[in-house]
């Protein structure tokens, strides 16, 4: 019953981009998620939390934000999310947001 | 997050709890307090394997709009349909004790203090009321949250901003029922059994819930103005709540008493000649209660623009 | 001395059904509500070919539930044949015993008894027809002998007046009463004198006054508060990538919630690409009220509807410059002559789907309901005998690498077919999938083919959140595979894309993602929304448009 928690690490090749200020974006709505993104030192990569009622899509999750991070070229970095049930396209949508928020 | 000045001019409907907040004080000037970066999340709704949210779905925190100290409670009705849990009522009962603790201190600290330097505290509702997952703990915060107010009474203006998607319902509607002012949008809801509630106790043919029309003209920001449940009705924009909240701030602060709907005998004996109408009319739909109060064409002047409504409207006079 | 043949068994069958129902039918053609089962008895056979009109929207509802009243003695083993079974007693018939065999377009709310049925033995299935198949097998192998129909009027004599709905009226009354069958209207109200006559009495039998108005769905109704970023999105990209490189000028929008939201950024994004009266000026459309802003921002010539849709009567009948309106002011809308156009003279269909196949195949048919697919697969393939052209028609007809190999150095056009999808739909399911669930459908219900909505090589495009692959570009089934994979995100079959292979297709123009289109991810908000809920829809409409209640929240 309890909630998922999922933790990983991802790399990207050409890490360039870090965050300069921890930032929230999103709300738990359902089919939606809030991310946490924050520095931190983790040797050029981005250490992933993820705490969801939905068991089952490990690897999913492990792509999807890993795809981000590539394409981002993000490196030493925080995430961490609540999810309630987001599709994929929700999820990349909300990353992009969040660091969109980041940069601001 | 978009820019403060381009949240002014946001729908209240379409925005979340956070952009509320922010955009209804000054630039710059808000601090959230017990925000997502604490990581406060219901440990109950973990337990039960339930998505969680790090400001477990309110926004708290101060501002200030002018020279006014605002202590602000913003909830976020897409997190469980904004249901208040431990953690959420925590946030709301300690912001509230903030502004009380805050406005003695003035008080002893500056007597000379004008009313618009006082604090005041703004808690836009979103929510159905008690949080079914945490039952006890979220009912015990209703009770501490009311206990509050109670507390602020004659010293912190509470003011109830009500323009949100889910409305206020159940405990909360109580809740909001004893704050000083409520301010509303059009697309606001406000009552105490929420439409749900009432049609599988009462039937469908009492009360049909899909009927969103009905629901609206039943519960809605316009009905509620004019039977006196509301104190102001806005435009659905957060600058519109905004501007009505910075005149109240400006207002003595003795004045606030006159807003209240419920709280003294002189209002008792009020409301019981409201329901001794209701009895005496059996009003079959809220728009006869319109023509009772003086609008012939309560349809015409459903439809009709915010401002002209408001500038037509007889309030039901009791 | 030769015996004279007959030839005129079927009036005379009518007539003698006709005389033993005469107790029944009064002036006007009148029959009162209570007697109407007894009328039903008297005309009905076992085994008779029956119509009840069930539309996508009005239904002969009160028919249908006398029809279920019958002595089924008298009245049994019936072969339906009708649009649509969206309603619980068209299914009751089968669970009666009253019918027996069903052959239809469409099944709506009822697609799970419909395939619970059939493997019960309960239900023999005809087949699955698209409308337009179906009306034209009403005058072929499949003509009714009884019709059972719905009007909003009828008069003293029996005209009918089917107003703003007629939708599928005029051709079930054709197909039966020119086969000397039966038509029996239900209608709403008699009156002394109607708008227009629609349906002449002469065709019509019998007329009841039903206890209650027909039951009317609004199926076209979207609420723009319900709009997602990622359906913004995929409007955006759609309206870059589609509309304005092909300019798309007629066309029909699938219901849903992405076409909803390309309706409502055609004032806003679309304005800003320069496509008011290039685009979407000739559409084959219900209508929508998502519509209304870009109707009223100019940049529609003419719409003409399958049928109506709940509060737009008003606003459609003070639109007669764009809606086609009769003489007495109010819209006719007409499914054949509507699916004739999407089927024949559209440049374009745009919907989405359920699932779509590794090939392209989509379907929305799920492994235990028997939904069918109605009008989509007449607009959503190339119609082969079209013979004019348009330039969004040629465009995409010259870009088939493939056309040569049939037809040598002849050019042809190409309908535009799109499938606007997110790569995962509600719970995570993946859109893209190795087999449809049709298949499953077809094995459980016992169906000779899996009922596939689009095939394929009829689907030009498809658009996710990923981007967009010009199928109609692909040379061979390897490259049409390789751009399914490069816009199918994280599914499995997404998983499959090679990135060098996508960055070739990026190349060659045959997979565009948003930033190849110069599309601003960041700008997918609910601002490009030229109405965000149903009260600024009123407010476009001059207060013309009257949601339903359940629409409305004032």
């Amino acid at each position: 019953m309890a909630l998922n928690t999922l933790e990983f690490e991802c790399k990207s090749t050409a890490a360039t981009v870090a965050v300069a200020k921890p930032v929230h974006f999103g709300v738990v709505g359902s089919g939606d998620l809030e991310i946490l993104m924050s520095p931190a030192k983790n040797d050029g990569a981005v250490k992933v939390k993820v705490v969801t009622p939905v068991t089952g899509f490990d690897d999913l999750w492990r792509r999807v934000v890993g795809a981000f991070v590539e394409n981002a070229k993000l490196g030493n970095v925080s995430i961490e999310i609540n999810d309630n049930n987001a599709t994929p396209a929700v999820v990349t949508l909300r990353l992009r947001q969040t660091l969109a928020e980041a940069a601001a | 997050m978009s820019k403060w000045s381009t949240l002014l001019s946001r729908s209240f409907l379409e925005s979340n709890a956070r952009e509320r907040a922010l955009g209804l004080v000054d630039d710059g000037t808000f601090t959230e307090l017990v925000g997502p970066f604490d990581r406060r999340t219901s440990p109950h709704l973990e337990t039960l394997g339930e998505a969680v949210e790090f400001d477990d779905g309110i926004v708290t925190g101060i501002g200030k709009i002018g020279k006014t100290p605002v202590f602000v409670i913003s909830q976020e009705g897409r997190f469980i349909g904004g249901a208040v849990g431990e953690v959420g009522g925590a946030k709301m009962v300690g912001t509230i004790k903030a502004a009380i603790d805050f406005a003695d201190r003035i008080a002893k600290d500056y007597p000379n203090a004008t009313d618009e330097e006082k604090p005041i505290v703004a808690i836009s509702f979103e929510t159905g009321g008690v949080r079914l997952h945490e039952a006890n703990a979220g009912l015990l915060a209703h009770a501490e949250v009311m206990d509050q107010l109670q507390k602020a009474r004659h010293k912190v203006p509470v003011i109830a901003l009500i323009g949100s998607k889910v409305g206020c319902f159940g405990g909360m509607g109580f809740v909001a029922a004893a704050t000083d002012v409520i301010v509303m949008s059009e697309f606001g809801r406000l009552g105490l059994t929420g439409p749900e509630v009432i049609e599988q106790e009462m039937g469908k043919d009492e009360f049909d819930s899909a009927d969103r029309a009905l629901v609206y003209r039943t519960t809605g920001g316009r009905h509620k103005y004019v039977m006196g449940d509301c104190n102001f009705l806005v435009e659905d924009t957060i600058a519109a709540f905004r501007a009505q909240l910075a005149e109240l701030a400006k207002l003595p602060r003795e004045k606030f008493e006159e807003l209240r709907r419920i709280g003294s005998e002189v209002l008792v004996a009020k409301q019981l000649k409201g329901v001794a109408l209701a009895a005496e009319m059996q009003p079959k739909d809220s728009r006869d209660v319109w023509v009772h109060a003086g609008n012939p064409d309560p349809v015409s002047l459903a439809l009709a623009p915010v401002a002209d409504f408001r500038a037509q409207a007889k309030r039901l006079a009791l | 001395m030769k015996t004279q043949k007959k030839w005129d068994n079927l009036a005379t069958d009518t007539a003698e059904r006709m005389a033993q129902a005469s107790r029944f039918i009064g002036n006007g053609k009148r029959v009162e509500p209570k007697d109407i089962v007894g009328l039903l008895e008297a005309v009905i056979r076992p085994g008779d070919r029956v119509n009840i009109e069930g539309n996508n929207q009005k239904q002969a509802d009160f028919l249908a539930e006398s029809l279920l009243k019958v002595d089924k003695s008298k009245v049994h083993d019936l072969h339906m044949v009708q649009s649509a079974v969206p309603l619980a007693s068209h299914l009751d018939l089968f669970e009666a015993g009253i019918a027996k065999k069903l052959d239809f377009a469409f099944g709506g709310p009822q697609a799970g008894r419909v395939a619970k049925f059939i493997k019960e033995g309960k239900l023999e299935l005809g087949a699955i027809h698209t409308y337009l198949e179906l009306f034209g097998r009403y005058f072929l192998d499949l003509t009714p002998k009884v019709s059972l129909i719905c009007a909003y009027e009828a008069d003293r004599e029996g005209n009918l007046y089917t107003g703003f709905n007629t939708e599928d009226t005029p051709v079930i009354v054709e197909a039966t009463k020119f086969r000397q069958g039966i038509v029996i209207a239900q209608v709403n109200k008699i009156v002394d004198k109607l708008p227009r006559i629609d349906i002449p009495a002469g065709w019509v039998d019998a007329v009841v006054e039903s206890p209650r108005p027909f039951f009317i769905e609004p199926l076209f109704t979207r609420d723009p508060a319900l709009i997602t970023e990622n359906q913004i999105l995929l409007a955006m990209l759609s309206l870059k990538g589609i509309y304005a490189e092909y300019n798309v000028s007629s066309m029909n929008h699938g219901i849903g919630f992405l076409t909803s939201a390309i309706e409502l950024m055609l004032p806003t994004y679309g304005e800003e690409l320069g496509l008011r009266g290039k685009c979407c000026t000739h559409m084959i459309l219900n209508p929508h009220p998502t519509m209304i802003p870009a109707i009223e921002e100019g940049w529609v010539d003419t719409i003409h509807c399958f049928g109506g849709e709940l509060g737009m009567e008003k606003y459609v009948a003070a639109r007669p410059d764009v809606f086609f309106i009769g003489p007495d002011g109010t819209l006719r809308s007409n499914r054949a002559f509507a699916q004739t156009a999407g089927h024949y003279a559209i440049d374009m269909f745009i919907g989405g789907t359920l699932q779509i196949d590794p090939w392209g195949n989509s379907s929305t048919a799920t492994a235990n309901r028997v939904a069918g697919f109605g009008g989509a697969p007449n607009m959503g393939c190339d119609a082969k005998g079209r013979r004019h052209s348009t330039p969004a028609w040629l465009k995409c007809g010259a870009e088939l690498p493939c056309m040569e190999d049939q037809i040598g150095k002849m050019p042809r056009g190409k309908r535009l077919v799109v499938q606007g999808v997110e790569t995962f739909g509600e719970g995570r399911e993946p859109t893209f999938v190795e087999e449809l669930d049709a298949w499953a459908l077809a094995k459980n219900a016992g169906i000779e083919l899996p009922p596939v909505m689009i095939y394929g090589d009829d689907v030009t495009h498809i658009v996710t959140e990923e981007g967009i692959a010009y199928l109609s570009r692909c040379k061979d089934m390897d490259t049409r595979m390789a751009a399914i994979q490069a816009v199918a995100g994280y599914t499995e079959i997404g998983l499959k894309a090679k990135p060098e292979t996508t960055r070739r297709l990026r190349d060659a123009k045959i997979v565009q993602t948003p930033e190849d289109l110069g599309v601003d991810r960041n700008r997918a908000t609910r601002d490009l929304l030229a109405a965000k809920n149903m009260r600024e829809l009123v407010s476009w409409s001059g207060g013309l448009y009257e949601p339903p209640a359940r629409f409305r929240n004032w």
